[in-house]
């Protein structure tokens, strides 16, 4: 008896619940190489910005215990060029596509709805909103009326599915979650990675040339984990649990927590095929508990446990 | 990923030679490409390394002890197991002018790469120039290496000096090693980079390159680059 890892919110049937995070799976062309992208729920592509960004100058990433410091500072190629040049090959990946957008003023994030609005293989528009890393630019939801602002404006902008990517670093992640529901979002991400550096005590300097950066990895699972818990317990909302998922057990804490899906980052920068691992190994774990469906154990800590 | 047991190495000081068998075969390794390598736990990511000699599933690495994988390498007893994947990078041969003969220029762990090239393409070296800073260095290489060694402790001398005594216009550069001796060469050289890499294979962006051109990535569109196109202000 096989075992139906299939996901469905959104209006969508996502194969199974893993969700390659936006940023570590660029466009998700050079990975195809390494990985079978045919073979994950879903990929959520690199965060596209209205004007092109070189990002920040290197050192760009730094290892920490549990994790890596990056600070690559959303380089991409724009949104004109990214309906030019990427989206007309995106046919080619072989699962549900969410684009990913940050606007750095409200009439930017209406714009870069529009134009994400156009691309039919676009299934669901994430809003990172919680990107550190870059300089000067506001976190828009360390805040619940700009994430309101945010999240309203594209809504107005299109019909599809849109996503609310949330930063876990909040002090009262439940109040700004509500917010964003009320103001159209259909699911949220929780979340992104977590300002943090390093100093490197012979020069006495930042490592990190923009000196800050975002953690991510294993340290930041369970304070992660903790905010997908309290969302879930609060709200009747599709999560997406994103942070320090490393193996198939890390992924099931998440599921249990209440994620419906869960979001691969780092793991795939440590191997490309980090993903079939973890696919394989809840289906043996679903199996040898005798449950048939994944979507059974989705927020199961809320329910008592098994 | 791809188990590697280390079965041979090689020490002095900072500096050894590593030799992994590994469990399966790379697929073609070219001189001037890059394996990412990975210990059990800690770091978490994998880091880049270089080809120094690749031969019947026996990979050979020279490496400097820097960080914590490297330190792990260096303290690792014989039989232990680390993790590979590769291999990355454009190779060499792919870039270069294949009618002139190149001085190859190497600083430090950046002789690495330009070893396994001289190793696959020995028709296209003229010179091997490697060079280090302190002379203890000699107790790793064999008799027949020796001389191909600049040693700034021995002569007074840089390997760049060395390369200005002995270069013509013929001649092509293919050079590799930290950045100060990179940009002190020759505007048509080819330098091969590093960087601090996330992925290895062009898709995380953490290894930016500022170029003529835009941005590039190392892993994907590198590591060699002709000097004239870097902006080396950027790095
Ligand atoms: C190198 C790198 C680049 C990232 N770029 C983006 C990005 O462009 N947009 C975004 O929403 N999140 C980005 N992230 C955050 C990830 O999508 C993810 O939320 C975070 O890394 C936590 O998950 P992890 O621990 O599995 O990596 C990036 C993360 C890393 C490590
Ligand atoms: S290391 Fe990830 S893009 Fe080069």
């Amino acid at each position: 008896m096989g075992v139906d890892l299939s996901v469905e919110i959104l209006g969508l049937t996502f194969k199974n619940p893993l969700v390659l995070a936006s940023g570590p799976a660029g466009f998700g062309f050079e990975l195809q190489q390494y990985l079978d992208i045919s073979r994950i729920g879903a990929i959520t592509l690199k965060t596209i910005t209205l004007n092109p960004r070189e990002g920040n100058a290197p050192p760009r990433l730094v290892d920490t215990h549990g994790g890596i410091i990056n600070s690559i500072g959303l380089q991409n190629p724009g949104i004109k060029e990214f309906v030019r040049t990427i989206a007309p090959r995106l046919k080619n990946l072989k699962t549900i596509k969410i684009g990913s957008i940050a606007g750095f003023t409200t009439e930017e994030w209406k714009i870069l709805g529009e134009e994400m609005d156009k691309i039919k293989e676009i299934k669901a528009i994430e809003l990172d909103l919680s990107c550190p890393n870059v300089e000067g630019k506001r976190i828009w939801a360390k805040d619940e009326e700009l994430t309101q602002e945010a999240i309203k404006a594209v809504r107005e902008s299109t019909d599809r599915p849109i996503i609310a990517k949330l930063a876990p670093d909040v002090t009262d992640i439940v109040k700004v979650a509500k917010k964003a529901v009320n103001a159209g979002a259909d699911a949220l991400s929780i979340g992104n990675t977590i300002e943090a550096m390093k100093i490197n005590i012979e020069t006495g300097l930042p490592v990190l040339k923009l000196k800050t950066g975002g953690l991510s990895g294993p340290a930041i699972k369970p304070i992660t984990l903790a905010r997908v818990f309290r969302v879930a317990e609060a709200l009747e909302v599709p999560i997406i649990g994103i942070g320090g998922v490393m193996n198939w057990q890390d992924a099931l804490e998440y599921a249990m927590a209440g994620a419906s899906l869960i979001g691969i980052g780092t793991a795939i920068m440590v191997d490309p095929q980090a993903p079939l691992e973890i696919l394989h190994g809840i289906e043996s774990f679903l199996r040898q508990k005798g449950i048939e469906k994944f979507e059974d154990i989705i927020g199961i800590a809320h329910r008592g446990g098994f | 990923m791809i188990e590697a047991e280390l079965i041979e190495k090689k020490i002095a000081k900072d500096y050894g030679f590593f030799k992994f068998k590994l469990h399966k075969k790379l697929k073609s390794p070219d001189a001037g490409q890059f394996i990412m390598l990975k210990a059990l736990d800690e770091p978490i990511l994998a880091k880049p390394f270089s080809i120094y000699s690749y031969k019947n599933k026996n990979l050979t690495l020279f490496i400097k002890r820097v960080g914590r994988l490297t330190g792990k390498i260096f303290s690792s007893p014989i039989g232990e197991t680390f993790y590979i994947r590769g291999p990355y990078g454009t190779p060499y041969i792919e870039k270069i002018n294949k009618g002139r003969k190149y001085i190859l220029i190497g600083g430090g762990s950046g002789i690495a790469p330009l070893n396994f090239f001289s190793e696959l393409y020995p028709e296209l070296v003229y010179k091997k120039l490697y060079g280090f800073r302190e002379k203890y260095i000699r107790e790793l290489f064999e008799e027949e290496e020796q001389s191909t060694l600049v040693i700034e402790e021995e002569s007074g001398k840089t390997v760049v000096d060395i390369f200005r005594e002995v270069y013509s216009e013929e001649l092509g550069i293919l050079a590799c090693g930290p950045i100060p001796m990179l940009r002190n060469l020759p505007h048509d050289s080819y330098v091969s980079l590093e960087s601090v890499m996330g992925c290895g294979i062009g898709t995380c962006k953490s290894c930016a390159v500022k170029t003529k051109e835009g941005i590039k990535m190392v892993c994907k569109d590198g590591p060699l680059f002709r000097k004239e196109e870097i902006q080396w202000e950027w790095i």
